[in-house]
């Protein structure tokens, strides 16, 4: 029962936050001064893809460049509005929540970031940025899935790779194990019951234990081990720690999923979920509107999953991308088409936060990609094989972006070295 | 190559099949189960005794000519598919409205929203509905079909000529793609096929060859410039990707000994291949202004320049009988039809029956299926079904009566396959090992404990015809002589013996036999 004790030790720790310190004083000693305490394998990369293509430029917002007003007069922040970041960029204001998360130096933003592709297509541009190759269709695999095959020390447990939703993504589909849930408490057998549910899992159980072979044998063995973690962990009995408060949602359920598993110790390494509804072709909106309250609820879902980990987030990392940007210019419907580069957000106790990363273009016509888009300076696969190498360990980062030399001088500087 | 085909005795339905003197015989059974898990979705209660008694050749032969196979059952039950009664203008129009309204819907809409408010709206709801059904007919059309070979075959050649049904306009090019050009190709010559989709306006959509121009090339009139949706108001010179997936996937293989240099004079024949009005459903149409008329060369053949679209078609022919293209698309049908690694033998009678008949499908196919290899011991059971095999499988196995709602297209989905929304050009994997991972493996057991107990909505199973409910030992012999094909391990009799014997209402014992053979290890095979 190693897993208990753990759980035990780790909610002793825990157990200080409850006593009115304030966890993010601590979680940004912890962060800031403590090295990770596990080795890279036994580290967590979690994923969101914002589908649809978010504007950078109003989640991170160029407020000091007059430029950003003149070319979208109903849908800027106002400048009184933006949370001030480094004194030309700010966050949009409904990401308040994880302004402390700035301070405290865990959190990252990298702007201009994008594929060398130059498709605007929603479909081609998160084929890419899921395969890991722009401009090459026929690869069969995801970049997670690809890292997991070419990284084997760490320990196949059946928990390693899991994407949360009803099918497994792009980004994960490959040879390596890797679990698509769309529900904690409904993984394994469905039963009304509890009797029957038990009873159904032990037949099949004993049906695959004496009759299957190859690779039947070993995926059944893994669904019942995995079945029966579940089962111990409970998942309808979970309760969020530290008081976090998880928006309502997908994105909130997915996040306190990912969570659980982590405090449960059941070997995940990465964690996946889509956050939707960011093709904001018309009312965008600024302070308050239709990607206002998107952002709103990303950053909410974030700050708690942030606090309710707690001690946890040392050995997290938390990476937001999406396909493409949006125009520089607002369009006649007082929303944005799809542009170039945008904004990633890189979250969590390794990060090398407060600062946003990247080299900014500028977003004078000239220096725009096609005269209307922000120009990409940082390929997204650098930022990738950063948190693959620096966080994970990840060794053989070729096999994982194929045609792609990975150079650490590249590499935006996420994290601490 | 004489000693490699079987022996006629195979055709006399009741000798045993005798292939070279070292493979064990199968039976009748055991062949006439095997054929109908590889050329047919598993067999129907009765279907391995009927096969098994008119002779396993003789059926082969019958499913390699579909149109002499009487199907009015299916045709029946195809009728009461709305979606087949739309063409690609009709759906596109139906497209453009959903769109058109959930603009004014979001322009009308309070400005502060989370999310998209989905309220119900009649056109959406239509449209919603006709994609599943187009799922569903396909799951249907698998599972009720007496043309099951062809039906196999159209699975293959919608994978092998993958496209995306929710990209763009191929969420309404897609239907009429498999109708006009898939399906009546399917059992015929590989270049009439490869031909029809080269030119067919999902293909041109899916793959963007319909922006492909000449560089510097620019059109007559001003075309429309349209936001969204991979549109590029003006196309600025050559798209690489359909030449791409041409040699790739298509034809010669990726070892077929093409460069780059060749993908791009390819993709330089095939400028100007496009379609009228792609948005509004049109159909194919050649634009010779944006036609490049240079040189090319490909795969060492020189295509003199100023021939227009008689350069792409001529490509076609030559890449149809390449012979990579032969032994590519060869060794596709074998890992289809024989083992996911197929021996050598398989893959050059294949070949060889390709060379015979330039290519024409059926006679590929009967070599395969008349080799040693589609019969040595090694190979049978040797494959994992693909979760559309295992559904439409299991849907055959309890003779389940499925109509036309989504449901049974929702589990092959929720395995792991949801139809026509594979995204990468590639289609969809034929090894296990895309297949076969523990959520997916539970997600199967779950699956088949719900059917077996008829609790799939819009499935009706009859298991009256399968087994009358009663004694345990018999109901678990009739289970494994009718749905496993009487290869249960004495394992799994065990393990429902003992299930079975708590059990007091024996209908619901039945059920729970049923169901665990069905998400048990062997049906999972074929």
């Amino acid at each position: 029962m190693t897993i208990s004790r753990r759980v035990f030790v780790k909610s002793g720790g825990l157990a200080l936050f409850s006593f009115g310190l304030d966890p993010l004083f601590l979680a940004r000693a912890a962060f800031a001064v403590r090295p990770s305490a596990r080795p890279p394998d036994r580290r967590i990369l979690v994923c969101l893809f914002q589908r649809g293509a978010v504007d950078g430029l109003n989640m991170i917002v160029p407020h000091g460049d007059p430029i950003y007003y003149q070319e979208r007069p109903r849908i800027a922040v106002p400048e009184q509005d933006v949370l001030d970041l480094d004194g030309y960029f700010g966050l949009h204001p409904r990401l308040a929540a994880l302004k402390p998360l700035w301070d405290a130096k865990t959190l990252a933003a990298i702007h201009a970031i994008g594929s060398p592709d130059a498709t605007r297509s929603h479909f081609d541009a998160q084929d890419y940025m899921e395969s890991g190759t722009p401009g090459v269709k026929a690869t069969p695999d995801g970049w997670l899935n690809r890292y997991c095959q070419h990284d084997r020390e760490h320990q196949d447990t059946p928990f390693r790779a899991v994407a949360f939703g009803p099918q497994l993504p792009r980004i994960l589909a490959g040879t390596a194990p890797s679990l698509a849930i769309d529900d904690l408490r409904a993984f394994g057998m469905r039963a009304p019951r509890p009797a029957a549910r038990d009873r159904l899992t032990r037949a099949f159980e004993e049906l695959y234990a004496g009759s299957a072979t190859g690779l039947l044998s070993t995926s059944s063995r893994e669904a019942f081990e995995a079945v029966q973690m579940l089962k111990r962990l409970d998942p309808g009995q979970y309760r969020p720690a530290n008081g976090a408060d998880y928006p309502r949602g997908r994105l909130g359920k997915a996040l306190l999923e990912i969570a659980q598993l982590i405090k449960a110790d059941v070997g995940l390494q990465v964690a996946f979920a889509d956050v939707t509804g960011w093709d904001t072709h018309v009312n965008q909106g600024a302070t308050e509107g239709q990607l206002a309250g998107r952002l709103g609820e990303l950053g909410q879902a974030l700050a708690a999953f942030t606090r309710d980990l707690g001690e946890w987030m040392r050995d997290v990392v938390v990476l937001t991308m999406s396909e493409f940007g949006r125009t520089v210019r607002e369009n006649g419907s007082s929303g944005t088409d799809h542009g170039h580069a945008t904004a990633m957000l890189v979250l969590g106790g390794p990060v090398n936060g407060g600062r946003v990363l990247g080299k900014w273009p500028g977003l004078n016509p000239a220096q725009r990609f096609e005269g209307r888009d922000v120009a990409v300076t940082t390929d997204f696969r650098d930022l990738f094989a950063e948190l693959l190498a620096r966080h994970l360990g990840a060794r053989d980062l070729s096999a994982v972006f194929p045609g792609f030399s990975p150079d650490p001088a590249r590499f935006p500087g996420a994290l601490s070295a | 190559m004489k000693t490699r085909i079987v022996s006629s005795l195979l055709t006399v339905g009741l000798m045993p099949v005798a292939i070279g003197a070292q493979q064990p015989a199968l039976t009748p059974q055991d062949s006439a189960f095997h054929a109908l898990n590889r050329l047919a979705y598993g067999p129907r209660p009765g279907d391995v005794p009927r096969v098994a008694a008119g002779g396993v050749l003789r059926w082969i032969d019958r499913q390699l000519s579909p149109d002499g196979i009487n199907d009015e059952r299916l045709s029946q039950q195809e009728r009461q598919f709305a979606i087949l009664a739309y063409d690609r203008g009709d759906l596109a129009a139906m497209y453009t409205e959903v769109q058109r309204e959930r603009r004014e819907r979001k322009l009308a809409a309070a400005a502060d929203t989370m999310a998209d408010r989905s309220e119900a709206n009649p056109i959406a709801q239509r449209g919603r509905r006709l994609a599943g059904e187009f799922a569903d007919l396909a799951v249907v059309r698998a599972a009720l079909s007496e043309r099951q070979l062809y039906e196999v075959m159209v699975d293959f050649w919608t994978n092998h000529f993958n496209v995306y049904l929710a990209k763009g306009a191929d969420r309404f090019l897609t239907p009429d793609y498999i109708e006009h050009t898939i399906r009546p190709r399917a059992m015929g010559k590989f270049e009439d096929l490869l031909i029809a989709t080269a030119k067919s306006p999902a293909m041109l959509f899916y793959l963007d060859n319909w922006q492909s121009v000449a560089p510097g090339a620019s059109p007559p009139f001003p075309l429309s410039a349209r936001r969204g949706q991979g549109v590029r108001p003006t196309p600025k010179g050559i798209n690489e990707n359909y030449a791409r997936e041409l040699l790739e996937l298509h034809t010669v293989g990726v070892d077929g000994g093409y460069t780059q240099q060749d993908v791009i004079d390819v993709a330089r024949i095939f400028t100007g291949w496009s379609i009228e009005r792609p948005q509004e459903g049109g159909d194919f149409e050649f634009h010779d202004w944006a036609h490049d008329r240079g040189e090319k060369q490909v795969l060492g053949v020189r295509f003199d320049g100023g021939h227009d679209m008689d350069e792409g078609i001529r490509l076609l022919k030559l890449l149809a009988s390449h012979p990579a293209t032969m032994r590519h698309l060869s060794r596709q049908l074998c890992e289809r039809f024989v083992n996911d690694d197929p021996p050598d033998g398989c893959v050059d009678d294949a070949v060889a029956a390709w060379k015979r008949s330039s290519g024409d499908i059926r006679e590929v196919l009967r070599a395969i299926f008349h080799g040693p290899d589609f019969w040595a011991a090694e190979n049978v059971r040797a494959k994992v079904k693909t979760p559309l095999e295992f559904v439409v499988s299991a849907a055959r196995a309890v003779a389940a009566e499925p109509d036309t709602s989504p449901r049974l297209a929702q589990v092959v989905a929720r395995l792991g396959e949801p139809l026509f929304l594979h995204v990468a050009p590639d289609g969809y994997p034929e090894r296990e090992t895309a297949w076969v991972n523990s959520g997916a493996l539970l997600d199967r057991m779950n699956a088949a404990v719900a059917l077996a107990a008829g609790k799939l909505q819009g499935v009706t199973v009859a298991l009256d015809s399968i087994v009358s409910a009663g004694d345990v030992d018999q109901m678990i012999g009739v289970v494994n002589e009718r749905i496993l094909g009487g290869t249960m391990s004495e394992n799994t009799k065990q393990v429902l013996r003992r299930e079975l014997a708590g059990i007091s209402d024996p209908v619901q014992a039945r059920a729970l036999a049923v169901g665990l053979a069905i998400g048990g290890p062997e049906f999972q095979r074929q």
